[in-house]
């Protein structure tokens, strides 16, 4: 495994995320080989594939969930590897199935990683009250988060990862259990913040937003990157013309042969 | 964006932790206080009971041994030997299993792993969890003990000295249990994860079994005996073992010699503390590594296990029909495959068999006392208290984990009420064959002749179809079909009611048993028991069945309109 001690320190020329020869085996299953891949700052970055490609495991190597067995990831030019509390202090991550502690009150938990971040507390309730407007948690946000719906916790996992600002928001399928004004507020509120700089790396099956919101566009079929670029440059990959979805089935059909 | 967060990545953050969970706490308590205070009240009575039962034990031994002031001497440390050398067997297991769940499981360690959060600090966390989670001995067990022995004591400091001990000795199986937990994800594949949990259970158990065998050594209550004993029991004394230290500080605390007392306790302290930091710095140091095995190595069945539980299930249900056939094969394989339920299961009756195979030294003094249905009667109350246990905590949420798949259940060309009917006949399958089992080996054990064997084999029986269909009936009555975690649905109120049902059921057919114990105490071994006994016993076990049928049938009654 390469050394990531004899990279370049951090600078904001840095890609925001960088995957080099990443490899993941579960036992004899190779989840994803050989993938190497460089996110800019303020980018917004789709990642799909197919059932089982091995998008949550990059994702989970990408937040320090999982080791590589083989290459290397940085998050802000830091090491994600063992103890990579200076990376994971720019990362927030949102996994398809949100963890929130169901004895605490939505605003008790969003207190929690306030504090977790060390936002002082001025700037957290000036933050706090934006998000709570955009994302309309407002009503039950002082009940317990164990009578909340799936949607509900998602809008409040959303809140917190928002809340310190991240570098790096890593999220996985973020519009499921979703009502339509809520899923326009997200979308709003991710445009916003890589314009402001932030870099979203976003794992979906739902192509229409990744090919609403995505600034590039990676596909990873059976643990393999097998296209990454712009829409355009995926359609001209695939010889397709018309929507990421014939694009996606054409390059994961081929990828079957 | 921030581009430098305003936090120190390096700050330890468990004060944070340790806030908020005791934020959760205060959460839970008000809501427990606020939702079911009934059922706080029945928690406590039934603590109390537990409690005032150990203390009453304990002292009858205490009492019985400083009327004899020489044994005294020799036997009081040797109580508290035994007593800390269980407590550091059963701490180090169950510390284990708590520790790995907390550790590699999927709720909270993930999320804590993506925070700016260093490992110490989770680990710290999770062991201090553990350790208060270890407290239940102390307040179960180590607290009667204690009163009881004040009651032979004549220093009041005693209480002071004898809780520093027992705090001071937690922290000793606690670290072992973190490190045996963290060794198990770092070396161990996860498939083979449950065989190693079935290995250690059955490997504590075989030591156990081994020790008291020894114990066998011909007659009980005679000098060889206890000559013999003590020798085979001599390891038990080691000094290095902290059992020694803290029995040794105990016996010097309660004859005054405090300062004796406060050097075992300066040991057992300095050793809880060095584990301690051991166990935590080994564990936090390669957490990363440990964590990664546990999640990312093999998972998954082979084929070749699941078609053999499939033939297994096939066989055990032959007599069903193959639609309740398929579901109650769906419900062994659940069973099977969630360590929780099986080796819970296995602890109770393995320790219940080891109780019964350990009888035979009582077998003479009771038969000689015309007493000989006492024991036998006891036998049955702990079998039915165990089942009560299970039946309340693994087959009640059986219905309610089917809410998120009820579509499925629904669309099957079955009536729902069948779906019941299976799910009433795998519990009693299994836990016709453990407890008839139990109580058979009992009867062996004890020479019980063949009416009395088949009474009690009846009665099991009886009491079996009454908790199996109380725990589905009042399971499919008042479900929680939004919750997939078992304890959360057992302890809800549809669980209260059914606890507080199953032990009424239990109080009330044990009582016609023990009313038929009682009319029989003058009968010698060999008559048979007269026609008033043999209708008490009856009417206990119809009660049961009818009990039973009645709570099937409301359930189903309920089950068959339910929309979720």
């Amino acid at each position: 495994m390469t050394d990531p001690s004899r990279l370049r320190t951090s600078s904001a020329a840095e890609p925001a995320i960088v995957l080099a020869g990443v490899r993941k085996s579960y036992g004899r299953t190779v989840a994803v080989r050989n993938l190497s891949l460089e996110i800019p700052r303020g980018e917004l970055f789709a990642f799909i594939g197919p059932n089982g490609a091995g998008k949550t495991t990059t994702i989970k190597m990408i937040v320090g969930l999982l080791r590589p067995d083989d290459g290397f990831v940085q998050v802000c030019g830091h090491p994600i590897g063992s103890n990579g509390l200076a990376a994971k202090a720019r990362l927030a991550y949102v996994p398809d199935q949100p963890f929130i502690y169901d004895k605490l009150t939505g605003r008790e938990f969003l207190y929690f990683v306030a504090e977790m971040f060390g936002i002082p507390t001025l700037q957290r309730d000036r933050k706090l009250g934006a998000l709570i407007r955009r994302l309309d948690i407002g009503e039950f946000l002082d009940h317990l988060t164990e009578s909340y719906s799936h949607g509900m916790k998602q809008k409040v996992v959303l809140a917190a990862a928002m809340l310190h600002d991240p570098a790096v928001l890593v999220i996985d399928e973020p519009m499921v259990g979703l009502d339509p004004r809520t899923v326009r507020s997200v979308k709003n509120l991710f445009t916003e913040h890589t314009r402001g700089g932030g870099t979203i790396f976003m794992s979906t099956h739902t192509l229409d937003i990744a090919e609403s919101l995505a600034d590039r566009i990676g596909i990873i079929h059976r643990g393999e990157l097998i296209a990454v670029g712009t829409l355009d440059q995926l359609k001209t990959q695939a010889r397709r013309e018309h929507s990421l979805e014939d694009v996606f089935l054409q390059l994961t059909e081929v990828g079957d042969e | 964006m921030s581009e430098a967060p305003a936090l120190d990545a390096t700050e330890s953050k468990l004060g944070l932790l340790l806030r908020a969970r005791g934020r959760a706490v205060v959460n839970r308590v008000a809501q427990a206080v606020h939702d079911a205070p009934i059922r706080l009240v029945a928690a406590v009575l039934l603590i109390g009971l537990i409690w005032f039962g150990l203390y009453g034990l304990f002292r009858l031994v205490f009492v019985q041994l400083s009327r004899t002031p020489l044994e005294a001497t020799v036997a009081i440390p040797l109580v508290f030997n035994f007593f800390f050398v269980a407590m550091l067997a059963l701490l180090t297991f169950s510390n284990a299993i708590i520790a790995y769940g907390a550790l590699f499981g999927k709720s909270e360690s993930p999320y804590l792993l993506t925070l700016p959060i260093a490992p110490l600090d989770v680990v710290t966390l999770k062991y201090l969890e553990c350790l208060a989670l270890s407290s239940w001995s102390l307040i179960l067990l180590g607290l009667p003990m204690m009163f009881a022995m004040a009651a032979t004591s004549e220093e009041p400091i005693f209480y002071l000295f004898f809780l520093a001990f027992f705090l001071a000795f937690i922290p000793i199986p606690g670290a072992i249990g973190l490190l045996l937990a963290w060794g198990v994800a770092r070396f161990f594949p996860r498939r083979a994860t449950r065989a190693v949990t079935l290995l250690t259970a059955v490997g504590l158990t075989a030591v156990i079994v081994t020790g008291l065998r020894s114990l066998q050594i011909g007659e009980t209550a005679t000098e060889v005996w206890l000559r013999a004993f003590l020798t085979r029991m001599s390891f038990v004394q080691s000094a290095l073992l902290p059992n020694n230290w803290v029995a040794a500080g105990i016996d010097h605390a309660v004859n005054g010699q405090f300062p004796v007392s406060f050097r075992y306790l300066g040991v057992t302290l300095a050793n809880a503390f060095f584990l301690s930091w051991v166990g935590v710095r080994i564990v936090s140091g390669y957490f990363d590594t440990a964590y990664d095995r546990a999640s990312a190595g093999p998972g998954g069945e082979r084929r070749s296990a699941a078609e053999a539980s499939g033939g297994a299930a096939g066989w055990v249900f032959f007599y069903l029909p193959l639609p309740l056939r398929l579901i109650a094969a769906k419900d062994l394989r659940t069973f099977c495959r969630d360590p929780a339920q099986w080796s819970q299961l296995t602890i109770l009756f393995g320790l219940l068999v080891l109780y019964l195979t350990n009888m035979p030294t009582l077998r003479l003094e009771f038969s000689a006392s015309g007493w000989f249905l006492f024991i036998p009667f006891l036998n049955l109350c702990a079998v039915s208290l165990i089942l009560a246990t299970f039946t309340c905590r693994f087959v009640f949420p059986l219905v309610s984990l089917e809410g998120q798949k009820l579509w499925l259940m629904g669309v099957l060309p079955l009536p729902r009420g069948r779906v019941l009917l299976a799910k009433f006949a795998f519990s009693m399958t299994v836990t016709l064959l453990v407890a008839v089992g139990a109580m058979s080996l009992a009867a062996f054990m004890l020479n019980l002749d063949m009416v009395w064997t088949a009474i009690h084999l009846l009665v099991t029986m009886a009491i079996c179809f009454g908790l199996c269909g109380f725990s589905v009936g009042i399971g499919a009555r008042l479900p929680m079909f939004g919750q997939t975690n078992v304890a959360r649905i057992a302890s809800g109120l549809g669980g209260t009611t059914n606890l507080l049902a199953s032990v009424a059921l239990v109080a009330i057919v044990l009582t016609g048993v023990g009313l038929a114990t009682w009319q029989s105490r003058y009968l010698s071994a060999n008559t048979l028991p007269d026609a008033r006994s043999l209708l008490l016993c009856a009417t206990a076990a119809l009660t049961s069945i009818a009990a039973g049928c009645a709570a099937l049938w409301v359930g189903a009654k309920h089950f068959n309109r339910v929309e979720v």
